[in-house]
């Protein structure tokens, strides 16, 4: 359904994503995981046409989404969840909602979507009409996935949905993501939180610096060096094996300070 | 001095009510400018009164009605609102320099109402003039009191739409947020154009009513730049009410001023509050 | 400089003999505009084109050295030149008085100053006009004795413009070249910034708004007389200000000179056109003018003069575009990489690990967002200390609270012993401590050396600008950025952004280098040259403070690390040992993954970590 083949996106000199290329099939959930600063955010804003693509293809449903306008993308079936929420904090839940199905086709099912997302969250029922930026870190969650079902999408973009709250609102957030997925809309989820997101997915990728080092199934990635490298900057094995250790920048050690050793050994990528 | 009577009083804050309604005609384009668009077009003023010119122009001289002319002014006052914001779009000018660049439209259109009307003052002459509405002791000029309907009634209007309508809500949400706003379909581009020409109109009816209560000649359009912003900073950018509001409250409070002190210290009170405001809560206004 | 300012008295001795030339009175009335607009438009753009704070209240400033003229001179009967100081002072007061209460308003910036100062001239209108300074008819001057300086009234006007004039330039100038000139141009670009590299900005800001005024001052109190009829209604008007604005932007802002251009072409023009339509018509055009210079030509006439003019001259060492001062050329510094500079700030290896900077229990909200909850965390010298932590978990703002870009909310932050915490920044920054920005915040109108050379000045060092431009050349070295020294930040990639935030933050000196996210956007081998350079900033005797997430740096570089989650401190510790850490591996990886794959045993790496520490974990 969705399309990326060999993207490079790059914010003014500095390229975020190098050769990304990746599919996600009707109805499915793919999820994106690697530490901060690797691209995620700017892979999910590309697929929302936040941001342009500076090289590449991409390619949803069959049609070239490469040069797309920004305001299309909502028309084509692609609803964004942001990093942060996002919301319009001056207006009320219900009007944040109700923008979601801005666009024609979503306007005319309007009433049934609403009921849907509140059947979903039940906790946004009584707060419809207060303003959206008066909600907890949670609740906006809520709002903001339910404004993106609102568009009534084929594929969700959601973009590190966990930032920021707490452990137990996650686990019913990601319930929420499980029952949307299991009705069939297809889902791109970015996230930090590596347990959640490989719990949930069907098939995932590793994005490190830009690329995307590793793509699998959960089970076979969790057993792959490359997750734990990426994140807590461990070798899975001794580095004494690591041959494709090239000598760049590291020098010998320095002196002493008080205090811990640095470990000189430890660069090794 | 004098304490006034209950009468004076009252006619005071009427006449009062009459002028701050036309502080918020004239404010809300501005306010929906700087609030939702972030430009602060200085032009506005010039707008007005080129408007009252205009409305000056058809009524005195080719004898229509000046209620009418608004079939004329209004479209092509909104032609003139896109083809502003489009040219401040195309060069990005910040919001800072939409302040100078709108302050040489400003004086463009000033030169242009002295070349075409010269500086000597003009009145318009209409039948609305000399009617007045009385209730009790107090008394209504027609043509005031056409400005306070069409005042009111617009900024409601224009409260409601942006309130409940769908446009109205596009607006807003692009106004915070548009790269999200345009996530959900909302072309922000389009909205801003529309919103620039509808200002710019809202220009232009303020201008007709700028003609049918006062006197003009082309300096005048700076007489109203300071206590308008006023209005629109006291009443809360982007608020489609505040200025209509504020205005109010300011024209009340400088009528009882003038009433009960000296009219030359009428001034002083909008800005006073403006500089309060400003410096107490900026984080209201900006 | 110095040449400059001879230029101008010479020009000014030049021009004094025009009264004795025996001209027609005209030549005289239209020299007496030039330079009265001349003085106006310099004194202006003293505090708002070199600062950036728009001020619509000239005309307030000007119409009180008017009336403090006025009122002395037919109140009082002090003699009229008497009457020129006391309005500078006057006028000098008055806007430090207004600058004192608007700039410690932080947002009032920008437009809200434009529309506060603007305000403020109604303000002084309004009461002038209501108390016996004017009381409404006005204040004849015709009573007062014009001195005889000149051969004729209007030759003395001349003279007394010129004098103005030529006072106000020469003010212009010497603030330009100035510490002050410098600063307030920072304040221009970034006055966050300027303020965390050590600039007084408060102090600048008022100084220049106080010296712009007693100026205008001046050329009211001449004004007075040589209109000889004082009201509000002429005096206070908006299009005074308006005016003064379109001469300084028309000739460019940026330059001590702009306005003389602007002011001269602005009123020859509106005099080429005079009387009846054709005046309409020059107006008309002014305001083309402005537009124009607005959309096409922002730096202004002369601005953009001298932009040709040096891009013709691209000689290594040609002056920047921005016609700055800078006169130093490349000194006989050696290529980059291996020089060590000899300016270390360090104190002797003996003392490392003792605590430089120690934080405890800081909080700092947001509007109910709670970024830091209680941290407590030490940073000791000679040391490089890693935080790191998912995102949103506190380590930026944590940085931005030692830096003092913001304050905390509770909480104390000592630096060798001292309080910072609710110190203004520029007085943190000028104790030693430095940082970078994630996002690089270059000074956008100065050029790379200046740039550099700027927290050389304000930061610890408080060199003087010579001392601080050489040190500036040897921190470009440093970095790897000689060849780019007169350039724009904008003509610079990232990778270069990246290095010139460095050599700022090195430039002033520092004792602590605050480094937030350096590394992000860097390829991979740009990454292992700013590793390599950190290092040697570290061998130099820097302590440094490290956020950053690209663990292979982390591992590489840091002594400690200290792990944040959701505003609070986790974990401490050696890297190696930290992240093997169940808790860190939970907050990272998530609870799930925990479970799932159990942490390898820390016996399969053969680090070495200090004694002390456990070898086995979970």
């Amino acid at each position: 359904m969705l399309e990326l083949e060999s993207i490079r996106v790059a914010y003014g000199q500095a390229t975020a994503l190098w050769d990304v290329s990746l599919s996600i099939a009707k109805g499915e959930l793919l999820c994106i995981v690697g530490p901060n600063s690797a691209g995620k955010s700017t892979l999910i804003n590309a697929v929302a046409g936040l941001h342009r693509i500076s090289a590449g293809r991409m390619r949803f449903e069959g049609q070239d989404i490469s040069r797309l306008a920004p305001h299309r993308f909502c028309a084509q079936g692609i609803a964004l969840v942001p990093e942060g929420r996002r919301l319009f904090t001056e207006m009320t839940v219900r009007e944040n909602l109700e923008l979601g199905s801005y666009l024609r086709a979503a306007r005319l099912e309007r009433a049934r979507s609403l009921e849907h997302v509140c059947a979903l969250f039940p906790a946004l029922k009584e707060k419809l009409e207060q303003p959206a930026g008066s909600l907890s870190g949670g609740q906006q969650q809520m709002v903001a996935i339910g404004r993106a079902l609102m568009a009534r999408p084929k594929l969700l973009l959601l973009d590190e949905p966990s930032l920021g709250l707490a452990p137990s609102i996650v686990l019913d957030l990601f319930t929420a993501i499980r029952r949307i997925h299991a009705e069939g809309i297809a889902v791109l989820l970015v996230e930090q939180n590596v347990g959640m997101a490989l719990d949930v997915a069907e098939r995932a990728a590793v994005l490190e610096e830009g690329r995307i080092v590793a793509l699998g199934r959960p089970d076979d990635l969790m057993a792959r060096p490359e997750l734990r490298r990426a994140y807590l900057g461990l070798d899975a094995g001794d580095e004494a094996a690591t041959s494709n250790a090239s000598a760049r920048g590291v020098p010998a050690a320095h002196g002493d300070s008080a205090g811990a050793a640095p470990s000189t050994t430890a660069a090794r990528h | 001095m004098n304490f006034p009577s209950a009468t004076l009083l009252a006619q005071s804050v009427l006449a009062g009510l009459f002028t701050g309604a036309l502080y918020g005609l004239l404010g809300l384009g501005l306010s929906l400018s700087w609030g939702m668009l972030r430009q602060i077009n200085l032009a506005h003023f010039a707008l007005a009164f080129l408007g009252a010119y205009l409305t000056y122009e058809l009524s005195s001289h080719r004898g229509i009605d000046p209620l009418l002319t608004l079939a004329v002014i209004v479209p092509l006052f909104f032609v003139l609102g896109v083809a502003l914001h489009w040219v401040l779009t195309r060069f990005r000018v910040s919001p800072f320099n939409s302040l100078l660049v709108t302050f040489g439209i400003t004086v463009i259109i000033e030169a242009l109402l002295q070349w075409t009307w010269t500086a000597d003052y003009r009145k318009l002459e209409s039948s609305y003039a000399e009617h007045k509405l009385q209730i009790g002791p107090l008394f209504l000029p027609v043509p005031e009191l056409i400005t306070l309907v069409l005042g009111v009634g617009i900024s409601l209007a224009v409260w409601f739409a942006l309130r409940s309508t769908d446009l109205g809500k596009a607006m807003r949400a692009a106004a915070e947020d548009a790269p999200i706003a345009a996530a959900f379909g909302v072309n922000q581009n389009a909205l801003a154009l529309m919103l620039s020409g509808l200002n710019a109109a809202l220009a232009g009816v303020a201008g007709v009513c700028i003609a049918l209560a006062y006197t003009l000649s082309p300096s005048q359009i700076y007489a109203w730049i300071g206590v308008v912003f006023a209005a629109v900073m006291l009443g809360g950018l982007g608020r489609p009410l505040g200025p209509l509001i504020a205005g109010c409250v300011i024209g009340v409070t400088e009528a009882v001023t003038m009433t009960v002190t000296a009219p030359s210290w009428a001034p002083l009170v909008s800005f006073s509050l403006l500089m309060f405001v400003l410096l107490v809560r900026p984080g209201r206004v900006a | 400089m110095k040449r400059a300012f001879l230029i101008v008295l010479a020009a000014g001795a030049g021009l004094a003999v025009v009264p004795w030339l025996g001209l027609p009175a005209f030549y005289e009335s239209i020299l007496y505009l030039v330079l009265h607009w001349i003085a106006l438009a310099t004194s202006w753009n003293l505090l708002s084109g070199y600062s950036g704070y728009f001020s619509f209240g000239h005309g307030a400033f000007f119409g009180i050295g008017m009336y403090t003229t006025a009122t002395l001179a037919t109140r009082f009967d002090i003699p009229f030149l008497w009457t020129l100081p006391a309005a500078a002072v006057v006028a000098a007061l008055v806007g430090a008085l207004l600058g004192a209460v608007a700039f410690r308003v932080q947002a009032v910036r920008a437009e809200l100053f434009s529309l506060l100062t603007l305000a403020a001239t109604f303000v002084v209108a309004t009461i002038i006009l209501n108390t016996p300074i004017d009381g409404g008819p006005g204040v004849y001057m015709s009573a007062v004795a014009v001195p005889q300086i000149g051969p004729t009234a209007a030759g003395t006007f001349y003279l007394l413009a010129l004098c103005a004039a030529v006072l106000t330039v020469l003010a212009a100038l010497a603030v330009y070249h100035s510490r002050f000139g410098t600063g307030l141009f920072a304040i221009h670009d970034d006055e966050d910034v300027a303020e965390v590299m050590g600039v007084p900005t408060y102090r600048y800001k008022l100084g220049a708004f106080a010296l712009s005024s007693g100026l205008a001052g001046v050329v009211g109190g001449v004004h007075a007389l040589f209109i000889s009829y004082v009201t509000t209604g002429d005096t206070f008007t908006i299009a005074m200000p308006l005016t003064v604005v379109l001469m300084a932007v028309l000739g460019g802002t940026r330059h001590w000179a702009g306005p003389i251009v602007g002011a001269t072409a602005i009123t020859l023009l509106l005099y080429a056109f005079t009387g009846g339509d054709s005046a309409i018509i020059g107006k008309g055009l002014t305001g083309l003018v402005l537009i124009a210079v607005i959309l096409f030509m922002p730096q202004g006439l002369l601005g953009q003069a001298l932009k040709w003019w040096s891009a013709r001259r691209d000689a290594p060492a040609a002056p920047a575009a921005s016609a700055a001062p800078a006169h130093a050329e490349a000194p006989a510094a050696s290529a980059h990489a291996a020089a060590p500079v000899a300016a270390a700030s360090a104190r002797p290896a003996a003392n490392a690990g003792e605590v430089l900077l120690r934080a405890e229990g800081v909080r700092k909200s947001f509007k109910g967002v709670h970024a830091l909850r209680g941290v407590s965390l030490e940073v000791r010298r000679g040391e490089i200390l890693g935080l790191l932590g998912p995102n949103g978990s506190g380590k930026s703002t944590f940085i931005n609270v030692a830096s003092g870009h913001y304050a905390v909310t509770a909480g104390l932050i000592e630096f060798e012993g001292r309080r910072i915490s609710g110190v203004p920044a520029h007085r943190i920054a000028q104790g030693g401590i430095a940082r970078t920005y994630q996002i690089p915040r270059p000074f956008a109108h100065l050029t790379v050396l200046e740039n550099v050379a700027l927290p050389a000045m304000f930061g610890a060092a408080a060199l003087d600008r010579q001392t601080a431009e050489a040190e500036a050349w040897q921190w470009l070295a440093f970095t790897g950025l000689t060849e780019r020294a007169h350039a724009l930040p904008a003509d610079l990639n990232l990778h270069q952004r990246k290095f010139l935030e460095f050599a700022r933050a090195l430039a002033s000196r520092p004792q602590v280098l605050m480094l937030d996210e350096v590394l992000s956007g860097l390829t991979p081998s740009e990454i292992d040259e700013a590793v390599a350079l950190i290092r040697r900033i570290r061998d130099q005797g820097a302590t440094i403070v490290f956020v950053e997430h690209v663990m292979r740096a982390v591992m590489a570089l840091c002594d400690r690390i200290v792990v944040f989650n959701r505003g609070e401190v986790l974990a401490e510790g050696v890297p190696h040992d930290v992240m093997q850490r169940p808790e860190v591996v939970s907050a990272y990886l998530g609870q799930a993954m925990e479970e799932r794959a159990p942490v390898a045993p820390a016996s399969a790496h053969a680090v070495v970590p200090n004694a002390g520490k456990e070898l086995a974990h979970a």
